[in-house]
């Protein structure tokens, strides 16, 4: 079993309070990503429920069990650590041997752990080498494999990817996703990569300066973001976000007025609305070329052709943000030469005054038969 | 061909000058050794001949077997020396190893103070405090031990050696230190399993300069502190061959070779474990 439950948690180094009553749950064989931007948090949570760092406030409980006071081994859970943390003067196989040398584990038992879990993470040949002789992803995974040994109940990553290159990564996502649906454990993983979040989490806690600012599976957090943080966040090439005013508000949904044009957005509304300025959000991958429901010329000032796609770059104004379309890579586009574009309702999301939003109607059965829940 | 890189390219006249520069400073440091390895083989009728000849004529080793037979003693001059030498590096060693580790990884309350005292410590050459320090070791009743001789080298040597080492300790990533406790290891078994093998450079280091510095300190320890011939350290024994009437200069230096060449082999043994890059590996820098 590997369930956790944090209550209440808080961190404060001094008076400035890094961590601000976290809430959660984690259910066992879960995968949850710790996302956020660098500073919010999420490496502090991390190091909290593994132990390294102290919990000012609040309960971190593993399988019901109050952890805060326990040292790490004793909460069962292991870590694997950006830098790996290798020791530089062992074997591959001293080094995922570690823990349960510590234990004084019988030689007999502990060679086969080590070379059961030196076949999961295929380190079979390496294990007489020292790690200064091998690979960045060969590293990784002894430091992965040093965490297996244990058979913890939570595995804590925190970034453990972020030192490998681009293709590397891609690898070893996937060998991470596959270990997981293997080891049928716990995981808890920390980054700043919305790419490793979205592809590996069950669940994505998204952090912002301390605070959790919303939790849900990877698609959900893409369709129906909480707040402007979240939508911004999820999403590469960001969320662009106009001003708009509210026109009205009925069941179907809220009108909009957009530099005179009006639109229905189809979103629960709240009462006393009208008049207010809102925020609309449209992902640059939901703009298309030609008009929709809301149209908007644009003058790109900078095109970049990926090949798949062609992301055009536009200035709405002299303070405003860039304005991001993600465009067929077919489309013709040349730099300085207006192009009308325009985008659905259906696909636009709307803010209140505070950045929260108005959750869209959008059935998230129809979007990923996964987040399907036959009891509700 | 291997060219150097680019910065370590230099114009002709630039070599010329660097290694001038290098002749120079190595003459003014290595002339006294080549001197003295000259007066040893000179017989010393010929040290005091006018006009002064540097080049040893008759030259021999003779002084090298005489040394022995007029200073006695001298064998276990040599074997004082290293003695003391030896168990003041270990005890610094077993003493400094782990109150480095402690001021490298833990914070504890009054660290910087006593860091900063330890360096001030320093400050104070031993001469300054020998009249305290025989007057305390005069109501112990330890004068004329080897207790006497070691004792205050290694109070004064274990300074300069926490410093070392606890700069040398901090290189060394913390998140080793954090595996090792998530894995559950004490910090005892930490510091003897993963810091110890990875400080080794460092270690050797210390124990080089706290040899070194011990060799060259017993002089002043020994002369306060001991009268005894038995207990002698080397560079009190020299004083031997300075005779009622002349100085036996060839034996001398002789002597001061001999007694020299356990401490350089120690070095070269110790030098063993000063290779770099033992990190290697350990995490991603």
């Amino acid at each position: 079993m590997g369930q956790l439950t944090l209550k209440k948690v808080q961190k404060f180094y001094g008076t400035y309070e890094v961590l601000k009553r976290i809430e959660l749950e984690v259910k066992n064989g879960e995968f949850v990503v710790f996302v956020g931007p660098s500073g919010c948090g999420k490496s502090t949570l991390l190091r909290m429920i593994a132990g390294l760092d102290e919990t000012s406030a609040g309960d971190i409980l593993i399988d019901g069990k109050r952890v805060n006071d326990l040292p790490p081994v004793k909460r069962g859970i292991a870590m694997v650590f950006q830098s790996y943390a290798l020791y530089p003067h062992m074997t591959v196989f001293e080094n995922i041997a570690f823990p349960l040398r510590v234990e004084k584990m019988p030689e007999e038992r502990l060679k086969a752990k080590v070379e059961h879990a030196a076949r999961i993470l295929h380190l079979g040949e390496r294990l007489q080498q020292k790690p200064g002789m091998l690979s960045g992803g060969q590293r990784q995974r002894v430091a992965i494999g040093r965490a297996i040994v244990r058979e913890p109940k939570i595995f804590l990553f925190d970034e453990p990817l972020s030192n490998l290159d681009a293709a590397l990564r891609a690898d070893m996502r996937i060998e991470l996703a596959k270990l997981h649906r293997q080891l049928k454990a716990t995981m808890i993983y920390v980054t700043h990569d919305q790419v490793e979040a979205m592809t590996m989490a069950d669940r994505i806690v998204v952090l912002n300066a301390g605070e959790i600012a919303q939790t849900g599976a990877p698609l959900e957090l893409y369709h129906k973001p909480a707040n402007v943080f979240v939508a911004g966040f999820i999403g590469h090439p960001r969320m662009n976000f106009l001003p708009v005013t509210c026109k009205g508000a009925s069941d179907a949904g809220i009108e909009i007025d957009f530099l005179g044009q009006t639109a229905l957005i189809p979103v629960h509304p709240r009462a006393g609305m009208v008049g207010a300025t809102l925020t609309l959000g449209i992902r640059p991958e939901h703009i298309a070329i030609g008009s929709g429901d809301l149209s908007l010329t644009i003058t790109p000032s900078v095109v970049e052709r990926l090949g798949a796609n062609t992301v055009a770059y536009a200035s709405l104004g002299e303070d405003s943000e860039n304005y991001c379309a993600m465009l067929p890579g077919t489309v013709a586009l040349r730099t300085d030469e207006p192009v009308k574009t325009g985008i659905r309702a259906a696909d636009c999301h709307l803010f209140d005054q505070n950045g929260m939003a108005f959750e869209r109607r959008v059935d998230m059965t129809d979007i990923d038969m996964a987040l399907f829940d036959p009891a509700a | 061909m291997s060219q150097p890189a680019m910065i370590n390219r230099y114009r002709w006249y630039e070599l010329i000058g660097i290694y001038a520069g290098i002749f120079l400073f190595l003459s003014f440091i290595l002339a006294p050794f080549v001197e003295g390895f000259l007066v040893s083989l000179k017989p010393l009728s010929l040290l005091f001949s006018s006009p002064y000849r540097f080049w040893p004529e008759n030259g021999s080793f003779e002084a090298y077997r005489t040394m022995w037979v007029s200073v006695p003693g001298f064998a276990r001059y040599i074997f004082n020396s290293f003695l003391i030498s030896t168990v003041v590096t270990v005890v610094v060693l077993l003493l400094v190893v782990p109150s480095a580790y402690a001021f490298a990884r833990f914070k504890f309350r009054g660290s910087a103070a006593l860091l900063a005292a330890f360096l001030a410590v320093n400050m104070f050459s031993g001469a300054v405090l020998l009249i305290p320090l025989f007057r305390l070791m005069r109501s112990l009743g330890v004068l004329n031990t080897y207790f006497a001789m070691i004792v205050p080298g290694v109070a004064f040597l274990i300074p300069s050696a926490i410093w070392l080492l606890r700069t040398y300790m901090m290189r060394i990533p913390r998140e080793l230190d954090e595996a090792a406790l998530v894995d559950g290891a004490s910090h005892i078994y930490t510091l003897c399993r993963v810091i110890l093998p990875i400080a080794m450079p460092g270690i050797a280091v210390v124990a080089i300069t706290t040899f070194i510095g011990s060799y060259a300190q017993q002089f002043i320890f020994a002369l306060t502190f001991n009268s005894k011939t038995e207990y002698m350290p080397l560079p009190i024994g020299l004083y031997a061959y300075f005779g009622r009437q002349e100085v036996v200069w060839n034996e001398l230096m002789a002597a001061s070779f001999v007694g020299i060449a356990p401490a350089v082999i120690v070095i070269f043994y110790l030098q063993r474990y000063l290779v770099s890059g033992l990190t290697a590996g350990a995490v991603k820098q």
